[in-house]
């Protein structure tokens, strides 16, 4: 207790709130919470549905419907999950550090970048070696980017948050330059599109069950969950990555190199998030463009953030993410509901679920005290 | 005499702790009265109650033979009485006189400084406090930023004075100083409410309340009892550090182990932390290391175990020099270290017991299975440690910031032993801890002595230091201003040379 807390003259006391935090958490409890925080966040989203001036139940039907109600709509869904699962886990491993790396979204275009270089030197290798050729440049590309910031926070105590938002600006433009006269522009048209040719099928990542819409990438995003899920729980890498979250003085001076703990965060974050633009570019869009992109980034900061910044929290969130915008279409389609409403919904249940995180963790205990 | 101050029954309660349990405490007019008891004996609490900054759930409080509620420290202070926290509440950037006006709203709107510089020139005649009204707060020794904290409460006119922990910040110079004062006080009719653990300060009281776990053990004049007996009072049962004293193997000694010479270190303002700084400690050696706190003895820490790389001086580890290599090197050189902010500094508070006891070794074969950590074999050397060490958790897993300080300690201790094999460096090992981990702390310091480890050992007890060392180094300014021999050296030879006096021809 500090002593200016001392000197504050308590008001005449009656009952006092507290927050503390549960000591003996239960899973039940938690899991509760997070029932609660759906259906508050549904219950907030039907209202705003409601002053569009539609019909709720047929909105929500619809939504559903697309998102899940079908084996068509649930393998377009997981194809909307897959880039905003990889996002969200590299937000996971970022943010468990305690590394305020905003960079996702700069890094999945550099990923879709690095991916598109390799795309145009290893042309005509076998096509099994050609697309992990392609795959591997993608993730280096995410990785560089990301090393980079962890590079300017060590040498230079550059803030990342500021470095980070500044390369995904940087990054943008210079796609956009790439992409809109520069060599990798669209030489068949009179008109520029701001986009590269198609990519030929050899480099596309390969269907997963037959379908057209799911594809290697999928797998790619589980493998990375459990990939991080082991680094972080059970190696002494993820030891060092929680510890420098919790307290990196004391890990510092118990003989640990946080510079170099930091740039392998932003290594491991940045290869996941340009793992992202791989798949999005390879695997759905087949030609490079800037929209296609855009905004994966941002979004994964919130799925991580929803998912708990755990890996397997994080594939459930862009599940249910990318259900959401994939039965968004259907939502305005069958019920005339402004599509703009479903990013005001994730933004809802943003909301609701951190605060059933903070539920889960703390509780509220009444103090009381007599004059 | 008259009883000025009195608590009849007093309970105060937490949520799940009561602080305090039928508390019958009375202070008379002029007197010095000592609370006495061991950290979380609710002495902090009683006087809590007693400034109004908490209020009691039982039992009455009486000023003057009133019966009387304080709502706030507001009141309190109307009431006379005055506070002075261990941690003070000045502003550096104002000048005494300033500090001592903030707040008091006497004048409305206005300061009226030219009235209040002429009642504090009154006051600091009247108690013998020498304190210039126009220094800045910043440019004084804490000593008398501690004159400041007691003239303000004097100011608002406090009959009543608690002082907590006084002397803690203090050297033994400045207590003296501030002893002087309080005894001076006391004559002029002042009653003192004085908040320690120090044997010697207790000695000096007119009466002392004892307190353990919340209740009041007894109230005893300090002539009619020996120090001995107001430990047990205090700890419940008998406690004696001098037990252990047995100096060490003299011959042993003369193998030195840390060599460290003229070491020199500029922090990052550019202070002179470290000034040439020359030590040896030997094997099987325990070297004291006194010093008021912030004169350089975290950046030697620091230094000796890699944290900081000094900017000259070498440091020579059984014959290897290793000035100026990372942390990682120190440790596996076989350096503990028992840092002083042990929270922030020794442990990850969030993680379990397990994952501390590993904390920097954490990528050692032990640990691991190939590319992983070996959790099992980490939980079953942890519970290992655990029942060794007598660590008081409900499992492993339990986060330490679940912990008491004193089995936080414990399983930095633990950690550090085991990892180790040639010095420990150990800062402030036994700072906020109760008595009998502080005897459990240093009986397995000694331990480590008698393995043959050099031991560098920094604390604020001198009489510890005393007791405990087989040489003593003082540490002033960033400086060595003296190397003793604690057989025969008064604590007062060694305040002179914390107070930066310098000891010719050291060793």
């Amino acid at each position: 207790m500090t002593s200016i807390e001392r000197d504050t003259p308590a008001p005449r006391p009656v009952t006092r709130i507290r927050i503390e935090p549960r000591v003996n958490r239960k899973p039940l409890w938690t899991f509760a919470m997070y029932l609660a925080a759906t259906l508050f966040g549904l219950l907030l989203s039907a209202l705003l549905v409601w002053t569009s001036g539609a019909d709720v139940i047929k909105a929500f039907s619809a939504l559903l419907n697309g998102a899940f109600g079908s084996q068509k709509a649930i393998i377009a869904s997981l194809a909307k999950a897959t880039p905003l699962i990889l996002t969200g886990l590299a937000t996971v491993v970022a943010f468990r550090a305690q590394v305020w790396s905003i960079g996702q979204e700069g890094q999945v275009y550099a990923g879709a970048m690095g991916a598109y270089t390799g795309y145009l030197l290893f042309a005509g290798l076998p096509p099994a070696l050609f697309v992990s050729a392609i795959v591997l440049c993608g993730i280096i590309g995410g990785a560089v980017l990301g090393a980079l910031a962890a590079i300017l926070k060590d040498r230079f105590d550059v803030n990342e948050i500021i470095s980070t938002v500044m390369m995904n600006y940087l990054i943008v433009f210079l796609l956009s330059w790439l992409i809109g006269g520069g060599p990798w522009t669209e030489v068949s048209t009179s008109v520029v599109y701001q986009q590269t040719g198609p990519i030929g099928e050899a480099a596309h990542l390969p269907a997963l069950m037959g379908s057209g819409k799911l594809h290697l990438g999928f797998a790619f995003a589980l493998v990375s969950a459990l990939v991080c899920y082991v680094v972080l729980e059970k190696t002494p890498l993820g030891y060092e990555i929680r510890a420098l979250g919790y307290n990196p003085v004391a890990l510092a001076y118990r003989g640990t190199n946080i510079g170099r703990t930091i740039i392998l965060v932003m290594i491991l974050s940045g290869a996941v998030a340009g793992l992202a633009g791989v798949s999005e570019i390879f695997g759905t869009a087949h030609r490079l463009r800037s929209d296609t992109l855009f905004n994966l980034g941002y979004t994964g900061i919130i799925i991580g953030m929803i998912g708990g910044l755990r890996p397997l929290g994080t594939v459930a969130a862009g599940i249910v993410f990318g259900g959401l915008s994939s039965g968004a279409l259907y939502m305005k389609l069958l019920a005339q509901v402004p599509a703009s409403l479903v990013p005001a919904m994730e933004g809802i249940l943003m909301l609701t679920f951190l605060c059933a995180g903070v539920a889960a963790r703390y509780k509220i205990v009444r103090v009381k005290t007599d004059g | 005499m008259t009883t000025i101050l009195r608590t009849v029954n007093l309970t105060k309660r937490f949520p799940g702790v009561i602080a305090n349990e039928d508390v019958n405490f009375d202070l008379q007019k002029g007197e010095i009265h000592c609370l006495f008891g061991e950290n979380g004996a609710g002495k902090s609490t009683l006087s809590s109650c007693l400034f109004g900054f908490y209020q009691p759930e039982g039992g009455s409080l009486e000023l003057n033979g009133e019966p009387v509620k304080f709502r706030s420290p507001r009141d309190a202070i109307h009431a006379g009485i005055g506070m002075v926290h261990q941690h003070f509440v000045l502003v550096p950037d104002f000048t005494v006189l300033e500090n001592i006006v903030v707040g008091t709203h006497e004048h409305g709107w206005q300061l009226g400084l030219d009235e209040a510089r002429k009642r504090v020139a009154s006051l600091c005649r009247e108690y013998e406090i020498d304190l210039e009204p126009d220094a800045l707060v910043r440019d004084l020794a804490v000593g008398q930023q501690q004159w400041v904290e007691i003239l303000k409460a004097l100011y608002l006119g406090a009959k009543v004075l608690i002082l907590d922990e006084p002397s803690a910040v203090l050297t033994p110079e400045e207590s003296i100083r501030l002893f002087r004062i309080i005894s001076h006080m006391k004559e002029l009719g002042l009653s003192i409410i004085l908040i320690s653990h120090k044997m010697v300060e207790v000695m000096q009281s007119d009466r002392v309340t004892v307190l353990r776990k919340g209740k009041v053990v007894g109230t005893v004049c300090p002539d009619e009892v020996t120090p001995k007996e107001l430990t047990r009072m205090m700890v419940g049962r008998d406690i004696e550090l001098r037990v252990v004293r047995d100096r060490s193997n003299k011959e042993a000694a003369k193998e030195p182990v840390l060599v460290v010479g003229g070491l020199s270190y500029r922090d990052t303002r550019d202070n002179l932390m470290l000034d040439q700084v020359t030590l040896t400690i030997g094997r099987g050696e325990i070297l004291g290391l006194a010093g008021v706190s912030g004169n350089g003895q975290k950046e030697l820490f620091e230094v000796l175990s890699g944290i900081i790389v000094p900017g000259s001086g070498n440091v020579t580890l059984a014959g290897e020099r290793i000035e100026g290599l990372p942390s990682r090197h120190y440790m596996d050189r076989g350096v503990g270290l028992v840092p002083d902010d042990r929270f922030r500094e020794g442990l990850i508070p969030e993680f379990g017991i397990q994952e501390n006891m590993i904390l920097g070794w954490q990528r050692h074969d032990d640990y691991t299975q190939g590319p992983f950590l070996n959790h099992k074999q980490i939980g079953t050397i942890a519970e290992g440690l655990i029942d060794e060490f007598r660590i008081k958790a409900p499992s492993a897993d339990t986060p330490v910031n679940h912990l008491s300080g004193g089995n936080a300690q414990k399983v930095i201790l633990a950690r550090e032993f085991v990892h180790s094999n040639k010095l420990l460096l150990a800062n402030q090992p036994t700072r906020g801890l109760d008595l009998g981990v502080i005897e459990y702390v240093y009986k397995q310091i000694i331990a480590k002595r008698d393995e043959g480890y050099a031991v560098l050992l920094a604390s604020e007890e001198l009489e510890d230091l005393l007791n405990l060392s087989d040489r003593i180094a003082v540490i002033s300014g960033g400086r060595i201003t003296g190397v003793v021999d604690p057989e025969n050296t008064s604590i007062e030879e060694i305040g002179l040379l914390m107070a930066g006096e310098r000891k010719e021809a050291a060793e």
